[in-house]
């Protein structure tokens, strides 16, 4: 028998329910002995709405009920006083003031004996008094409706309380085996919860109704406040203009003169070793002929990666060279190249830092989500203040947005490798040096690999951006497709992109795939 | 025979506040609890003490939780103790340097660990080589002790396999291989056949016996299964709640277990061949025969025979056995009455 269990739980919604007991026990039990839908209807729900979802402490209820009210009241007060169609009678009555402008001038004209021009613009007004009784009978139409709306807001008011009524013991019921599992929350009516019910229902209500009941609402805020407010209170939008903005944006154009002013040998330092970089792989790729390259690179994919990645590189590169992107497309990987280097470069030291020290990360992690997510133009613009325009520029806005995947993933390694293996290998006299080389980093590598995969396609996917700070390439090609709407030259630059990333990625891939391959 | 590794009440507080809470211990005597709730620290172990002679197999035993890990690690500082004394091989291991530390570690202490911390890039042969490439081997020579080592532990053939294609046992010779490749006079040993079947576990344990006789090297074994202590150990000391509970020959611990969570452990120990006949025989002289007996006649067995071989003798005479010592003199008796005791586990 359950005799025991019930009386427990009975004791317990005494406890969660504090007053009204009998009551809500009674409705409680109702609805747990019921499988499917049963009727329980509490009339404080009913009466109070949102206000009893407040006291009670059932804040998903009040919210629900709040907004839904809300519509039904704003729909009543649209019936009752709504000015409908109010903007069409201002349209008719501009047009009526128009008409009377017309004939004055007609009449004028007449006067003066210009029965020619008088006719004209008697013609004119004939003309824009049809549009004016449109105006009007639209408005006429819309006041009509008023009796309409006004029904349909009562009905709605009704049904929501209704279903306030019926709904309110479930939701209180919802709550109360939620308190039961967590003991934490409400118990009973609170007046603060009250308090904060009515606070919530004053600031949001009268608001709202005179934003959608009243045809002029910043005005008839201004004459009800009795003008305390002057005519700067506006509900419609807020009232501050560009002011704030324009002084902070000045003091921004202020700082980037300053910093570009005083640490202009820096930035030229910066975009001196990148162009170094740059220079080197655009020699190796563009002045070393062209079949020596394609050689190299296809026997370098056939040795890495194996015969389907090698027959696929050499499709790809007859493809550049049959399409005369040869020299374009050397440009364009020497770029990404030269990105993906100092990415890798800087990245996975930084990562074997971050993976280490959990402070180091928790202070990069914002600077790494604001690399990825902030759009590229917003940082093009001091790159340019500070750079100039070029590939040396084009190459560093590529390591802000190309260098957080290696960074996380080598970290995300780093914390990967097993405290067991590591406490193995200090205790056979590792130093910290050889920790980070004999173990770390090896057991570190799947996961460096993939972030430096991703890093070379995310450069790759910078390649048009870049190329609007003038750095060349196929970026180039495509922004002049975009430029002049040439579809066909942008769908075969954007191939020779393509084709390119797939390469370099199936290359690095496969490499790393034969020597996991051959380990495991 | 001289103490390799001594401990002299070392105590483990982990924490925050770990020195103050430890100052608290010291001055006002806290319990595990008490720390817990002052401070929010830990005690890992506390005032731990023993010494291991050389040669010895010290084994340590206690259920998960009770310190028996963290204190083998205080043993090469993979933990720093926050009071105490370690000594290993005569040397303070708390005042060495970073590198001396180092050295330690490459050259005089082994480790084997619980879940053996392969490698899994290395070959077998690379793993086992690892310590020797640490401290700073030529390839070929620390190959050619690697493949010895290989040998020794019965694990020959698998040099250049990875350590993902062996199976737990053989990944654990490994580990063992690891520990002795850099010779080592000292052995960790980290509950290193727990995460093994019973089956492998036995091999292993009879494996590691023969050995340990062979090299004779001087080793600590954590183990939280008494059976494996009593099997491998020379004396065990039975941790809990990270304090030592009782240390002794498994047949101190068998017998005079220190208090119930002892008793409780050495319950559902069998005790044929850990108790012997000096401890459970009545002294000669107290012997009161209820007729009278002809001791001639009787059986004669040494002090050091097991319950399981005086059973074998008493099945097969009608008299009881007379113990005698290394002399050769009689110094007590064994009945049925005596025999049927000491199986039972009560005091003789």
């Amino acid at each position: 028998m359950t005799e025991g269990a019930h009386h427990t739980q009975d004791h317990s919604v005494a406890a969660f329910v504090d007053t009204h007991t009998e009551y809500y026990e009674a409705e409680f039990a109702k609805i747990q002995g019921k499988t499917g839908f049963t009727i329980s209807w509490n009339m404080m729900a009913a009466l109070f709405g949102p206000l009893w979802g407040a006291a009670r402490g059932v804040w998903g209820y009040f919210w629900t009920f709040l907004v839904l009210e809300l519509f039904a009241l704003v729909q009543v007060g649209r019936g009752l006083w709504g000015e409908l169609g109010a903007d069409q009678l201002e349209r008719y009555e501009r047009l009526a003031a128009n008409i009377a402008r017309r004939e004055a001038q007609a009449a004028e004209l007449a006067a003066v004996g210009d029965a020619e021009g008088a006719a004209s613009k008697l013609k004119i007004a004939e003309n824009l008094r049809d549009a004016a009784e449109t105006a009007l009978e639209a408005a006429q139409m819309a006041s009509n409706a008023a009796a309409t709306i006004l029904i349909t807001g009562i009905v709605l008011l009704v049904t929501v309380k209704v279903v306030e009524g019926l709904y309110a013991n479930y939701a209180y019921e919802a709550q109360y085996l939620r308190w039961r599992s967590v003991q934490k929350g409400q118990i009973g009516v609170r007046w603060p919860s009250v308090l904060f019910g009515l606070i919530g229902m004053i600031a949001i209500w009268p608001l709202t109704i005179v934003r959608f009941t009243v045809g002029k609402p910043d005005e008839f805020l201004a004459t009800f406040t009795g003008g305390l407010l002057g005519g700067r209170l506006t509900i419609s939008e807020f009232p501050v203009g560009k002011e704030y903005f324009t002084v902070l944006a000045k003091q921004g154009d202020v700082g980037f003169d300053w910093l570009a002013n005083n640490f202009g040998d820096v930035f030229d330092g910066v975009t001196a070793g990148i162009r170094w970089v740059l220079d080197g792989l655009e020699v190796l790729l563009i002045q070393t002929p062209w079949p020596v390259v394609m050689f190299v690179t296809v026997v370098l994919a056939l040795r890495l990666a194996g015969m389907r990645v090698a027959i696929f590189t050499a499709a790809s590169l007859a493809y550049l060279a049959f399409m005369g992107l040869w020299e374009l497309a050397m440009i364009t990987v020497a770029l990404i190249g030269a990105g993906a280097f100092l990415c890798i470069l800087i990245g996975i030291p930084l990562g074997i830092w971050f993976g280490k020290s959990k402070r180091a990360y928790t202070i990069a992690e914002p600077v790494l989500d604001f690399m990825q997510t902030m759009p590229a133009f917003v940082y093009l613009i001091p790159i340019i203040a500070f750079f100039g325009t070029g590939k040396p520029p084009g190459v560093l806005a590529t390591l802000i947005f190309a260098m957080p995947p290696v960074i996380r993933l080598t970290a995300l390694g780093m914390r990967g490798v097993p405290e067991t293996t590591k406490e193995a290998a200090i205790a056979f006299g590792c130093s910290k040096r050889q920790l980070l080389f004999n173990v770390e980093l090896p057991l570190a590598l799947p996961s460096i690999m993939t972030g430096i995969n991703q890093t070379i396609l995310m450069a790759l996917s910078m390649v048009v951006i870049a190329s609007l700070i003038g750095a060349e390439g196929l970026g180039a090609l495509i922004l002049e497709a975009l430029q002049y709407a040439a579809k066909g030259q942008g769908l075969l630059g954007g191939l020779a992109i393509l084709f390119c990333a797939m390469v370099i990625d199936r290359v690095a891939q496969g490499a790393y795939k034969r020597k996991a391959g051959s380990n495991a | 025979m001289d103490d390799v590794i001594t401990l002299d009440s070392v105590w483990k507080v982990f924490g925050e506040n770990a020195d103050v809470a430890m100052k608290a211990i010291c001055e006002r005597g806290l319990s595990k609890a008490e720390v817990l709730k002052e401070f929010g620290c830990v005690v890992g172990i506390a005032d731990v003490s023993f010494s291991v002679k050389r040669g010895e197999i010290f084994c340590v035993m206690g259920l998960s939780g009770s310190g028996k890990s963290t204190m083998v690690r205080h043993l090469n500082r993979l933990i720093e103790p926050t009071a105490g004394q370690i000594s290993v091989l005569g040397k303070d291991m708390l005042s060495l340097s970073e590198s001396e530390l180092r050295e330690m570690r490459a050259r005089h202490i082994g480790m084997v660990f619980q879940h053996m911390a392969l490698l899994p890039h290395r070959t077998v042969l690379d793993n086992v080589a690892f310590p020797l490439q640490v401290r700073g081997e030529s390839k070929s020579r620390r190959w050619d002790i690697s493949q010895k080592c290989l040998e020794r532990v019965n694990l020959i053939g698998y040099d250049d396999r990875f350590p993902s294609e062996l199976s737990g046992g053989m990944q654990q010779r490994v580990g063992l291989a690891r520990a002795l490749a850099s010779n080592p006079d000292v052995l960790l040993m980290d509950e290193p056949f727990s995460a093994l079947d019973p089956l492998i576990r036995r091999q292993l344990q009879d494996q590691f016996m023969v050995l340990s006789e062979d090299l004779n090297k001087t080793t600590v074994f954590i183990t939280h299964d008494l059976e494996e202590a009593i099997r491998i150990g020379n004396r065990i000391a039975i941790m809990k709640d990270g304090r030592i509970v009782q240390i002794g020959t498994p047949e101190e611990i068998v017998t005079r277990p220190a208090d119930e969570y002892v008793r409780d452990f050495v319950e559902g120990i069998s005790k044929l061949k850990l108790v012997f006949a000096h401890s459970i025989m009545i002294p000669i002289k107290d012997y009161k025969p209820k007729r009278l007996v002809n001791f001639d006649e009787s059986p004669r067995a040494s002090h050091g025979t097991d319950l399981d071989q005086l059973i074998d003798i008493a099945t097969s005479t009608e008299n009881v056995i007379v113990i005698v010592d290394d002399d050769g003199t009689d110094i007590g008796v064994v009945d049925r009455a005596t025999l049927l005791k000491g199986i039972q586990g009560g005091k003789a």
